[in-house]
């Protein structure tokens, strides 16, 4: 192979696209082919194409500072990550399965609570969690469904197994990401593109549409839908706009909503107030409705859960969801998918010691350098010590932290996640990289088509969040039959 | 639709149409001055004068010249008013309506963004700043032929044209009250000399020069010029084309009660106006008059419209 190959390693993890530095897996077959039918400048001139794209498409997300807001572009490589449609199939079922018993463990959380009541959990575990939330006891959401929108972040280990990381129940981000990307890619390489058999992804903001549209109490007329987002000044703004455009619901924030005192939500329109139906909140639970949670909200809706709880407004994802959403409670989800739907779970957690249990806790402690120790509730890659990496002193740190608070801390052991080569100053490397799918259910379940590839741009690095240095990939599902 | 939305989507228009003017103006202006000979009283402080800013321009510069003029009134980011500024709120505005326009109309309005912004300095030479404006004038063409062509003509697309025409008008107005100085007894002769030059200029800011060779298919002249930009009912720079616009969108909206007695109004007011039979100074008046008309409508539509009404 040509030059972006060269010294092409894949150090010790499992590489998504090639074999050794000399032979493509199958399904990259023709990628790697069209790639050496480049030149160097070829490639350098589709990145830039590409980079040109993203600014122009405005795709960004916002970092705001004391000086103004910084609109960063979107971090994109421009060479794809493939998986096989035949493995994919397996995901998504996997996925579904995963995503069900989640749904079923919300409804008995805030039910009957047989899964506690019969030892499956501690109830510490629940009643400590700062997501789970009184208020939504005895709520039965339609379908059963609490979690409607699902970010669940899937790794490769070394030894080719997909794992779950987390699943990611209370406003998960990335889609648009993941939807612009591959306009880009289509942009960049149409030739590409034609030659391979790649499954569409573009229905997502159909199926949203359909998915919130079938929450509505009223299923006899066309639903009003809106999104709600905290404003422009929320870094995911974007994709709060772009899927609202896409689906053709209104992009609403606090203030344009009113609940009157017939506990209804209306907007405020050019015509007067117009009612709402269904809500897709890009707002915490924390700042939803300052009548029962933070009372200093100003970009939630006063009034908006007596409005959920009369059932005269459905919210996605439904208040109180994110109990599930906990790093403590993800241990217990291969025994939720046993407990709910009498099944084994198809994809597997990845091994998850907990810090409140006294005998994992002294595990933690002792091999502390070996370990990622993660906190229960945090998004976005904060908080967080990925023990071989870390200096003496940080461990020192963050022993003093474990042990004041174990409830809030997980740890798990450092796995090898997998790469994918990128491009790095005109060359190939290998760098690491998850998967986020998204998945939807309401009266039916759907998984993307893959997902959002995210990829840690520093060498060597693990951390694919956006915010701390990640960017993202296109993902191929490739279809291989009849190829 | 949201009354939000609709201020937004009102807004982005008056500064798109903001923008198209303020390039225009100074592409008219530099040519303009290419044609006249040195000392004709037609020199950059006019531009200044006909956006009303002279304080705001004296706090920033102490002369009035062509590279602070031009430079104030395409980059300043301090002024409110530059082309800059008003690019920039456009692109807030539509940064935050993106759900209610064609996908290209962002696209279009952040690229003449990203474009203006990283040409900032360009404009400092004559050759680069005719480059930067067309460029400029270009992007608001594509954008409002976009918005033509995609756009439902629905009520987003009404609050469009409503922010769009009355700007439009409010613009077409100051430029009229620049040429009624052209018209003052007190003119050198030498500016007498050049009078159709400064006409033809006139025509040629609003982009009307071939539209009035069609419709009055004789020599430019003062009363000719003046009427067809105020009254011609089919150009639509004229300011009574505009306010018959506005008229339908406002008609079309909902809960616009309150308002067509004051269109009618207005109207009324703009055919009264016979400009063969008014001095330089009653023509000032009149234009005054009417800009002042404009910005009570203006007022009107927003509490109509936009006001969140707070005890509902």
């Amino acid at each position: 192979m040509r030059s972006i190959w060269e010294n092409y390693k894949t150090e010790g993890a499992y590489d998504e696209l090639m074999y050794s530095e000399f032979q493509p897996r199958h399904v990259s077959h023709g990628l790697c082919q069209y790639l050496n039918s480049l030149k160097k400048n070829d490639i350098d001139q589709r990145k830039i194409a590409a980079e040109l794209a993203i600014i122009e498409m405005g795709i960004s997300f916002t970092v705001y500072s004391d000086e103004g807001n910084i609109d960063r572009a979107w971090p994109f490589d421009i060479i794809p990550r493939i998986i096989d449609a035949r493995e994919w199939k397996v995901i998504e079922k996997g996925l579904k399965q995963r995503l069900a018993a989640l749904n079923c463990f919300i409804s008995d959380v805030y039910g009957e609570q047989t899964f506690i009541k019969e030892g499956k959990i501690p109830s510490e575990t629940i009643n400590s969690s700062k997501n789970f939330r009184k208020e939504c006891v005895g709520m039965k959401p339609r379908h059963n469904a609490w979690a409607n929108i699902c970010g669940t972040d899937l790794v490769r280990d070394v030894d080719g197994i997909m794992y779950v990381l987390e699943d990611n129940l209370r406003v998960p981000s990335g889609v648009s990401y993941m939807l612009e990307n591959r306009v880009i890619t289509k942009r960049v390489f149409p030739e590409l593109l034609q030659g391979i058999n790649i499954l569409p992804i573009d229905d997502y903001p159909t199926q949203l549409h359909d998915m919130l549209s079938s929450l509505a109490s009223d299923q006899n007329r066309n639903p009003q839908i809106v999104v709600l987002t905290p404003g422009i000044y929320n870094s995911a703004y974007f994709e709060h706009a772009y899927l609202a455009q896409q689906m053709g619901a209104q992009l609403v924030e606090g203030s344009d909503l009113v609940v009157n005192d017939d506990d209804c939500v209306y907007m405020r329109t050019i015509e007067g107030l117009e009612q709402v139906d269904v809500i897709y909140r890009r707002i915490d639970d924390d700042f939803l409705d300052p009548e029962v949670f933070r009372k200093d909200s100003a970009l939630g809706v006063p009034g908006l859960m007596r409005a959920w709880k009369a059932g005269n407004v459905a919210l996605a994802n439904a208040p109180g969801a994110g109990v599930a959403d906990d790093k403590v409670v993800y241990a217990y989800v291969p025994e939720m998918i046993r407990y709910y739907l009498n099944q084994e779970p198809i994809i597997p957690n990845v091994p998850t010691y907990l810090c409140s249990n006294a005998e994992h806790l002294l595990y933690v402690l002792e091999h502390i350098g070996e370990l990622v120790i993660k906190p229960a509730n945090e998004s976005g890659g904060y908080g967080m010590l990925v023990g071989p990496h870390a200096t003496a002193k940080q461990i020192e740190a963050f022993r003093k932290i474990i042990q004041a608070d174990p409830r809030n801390y997980i740890a798990q052991p450092t796995l090898a996640i997998s790469t994918s080569p990128t491009l790095c100053k005109g060359k190939l490397e290998p760098r690491h990289i998850d998967l986020r799918p998204f998945i939807l259910q309401g009266a039916d379940t759907f998984v993307t088509a893959g997902g959002l590839t995210r990829v840690a741009l520093k060498r060597g690095s693990l951390v694919v969040n956006s915010s701390q240095g990640g960017g993202s990939k296109d993902t191929w599902i490739i279809n291989m039959e009849g190829s | 639709m949201l009354s939000r939305s609709a201020e937004r989507l009102y807004w982005l228009a008056r500064y798109m149409e903001r923008t198209e003017n303020i390039a225009r103006l100074v592409s008219v202006h530099m040519n303009l001055l290419l044609d006249l000979p040195r000392g004709v009283e037609m020199g950059w402080q006019q531009l200044i004068r006909i956006n009303a800013s002279q304080k705001d321009f004296y706090e920033r510069n102490k002369v009035i010249n062509e590279r602070n003029v031009t430079r104030f009134l395409l980059t300043d980011l301090s002024y409110s008013g530059s082309l800059f500024s008003s690019l920039s709120a456009a692109r807030e505005n539509i940064r935050t309506s993106r759900d209610l326009l064609p996908d290209e109309a962002w696209e279009q309005v952040n690229e003449m963004y990203l474009f203006a912004k990283n040409n900032l300095e360009a404009i400092a030479s004559r050759r680069s700043r005719v480059l930067f404006v067309n460029e400029i004038l270009k992007g608001c063409q594509r954008f409002a032929g976009l918005l033509s062509g995609y756009m439902s003509h629905n009520h987003p697309y009404r609050f469009i044209r409503l922010g769009k025409n009355l700007e439009r008008a409010d613009m077409t107005s100051r430029i009229l009250d620049l040429a009624s100085l052209l018209l003052a007894d007190s003119r050198s002769d030498e500016m007498r000399q050049y009078e159709t030059i400064l006409w033809m200029n006139i025509l040629k800011a609003l982009n009307a020069l071939l539209m009035y060779r069609l419709h009055v298919r004789s020599r430019i002249n003062g009363d000719d010029v003046l009427n067809f930009l105020l009254l011609d009912i089919n150009l639509p720079r004229s300011v009574g084309c505009c306010v018959t616009d506005i008229a339908d969108c406002i008609n079309k909206l909902p809960n616009h009660d309150a308002l067509p007695e004051k269109l009618v109004e207005l109207k009324a007011y703009v055919q009264a106006i016979d400009t063969r039979r008014t001095t330089q100074l009653q023509l000032r008046g009149i234009l005054d008059d009417l800009q002042n008309k404009l910005g009570e409508l203006h007022v009107q539509i927003a509490a109509n419209w936009f006001l969140r009404a707070e005890a509902e």
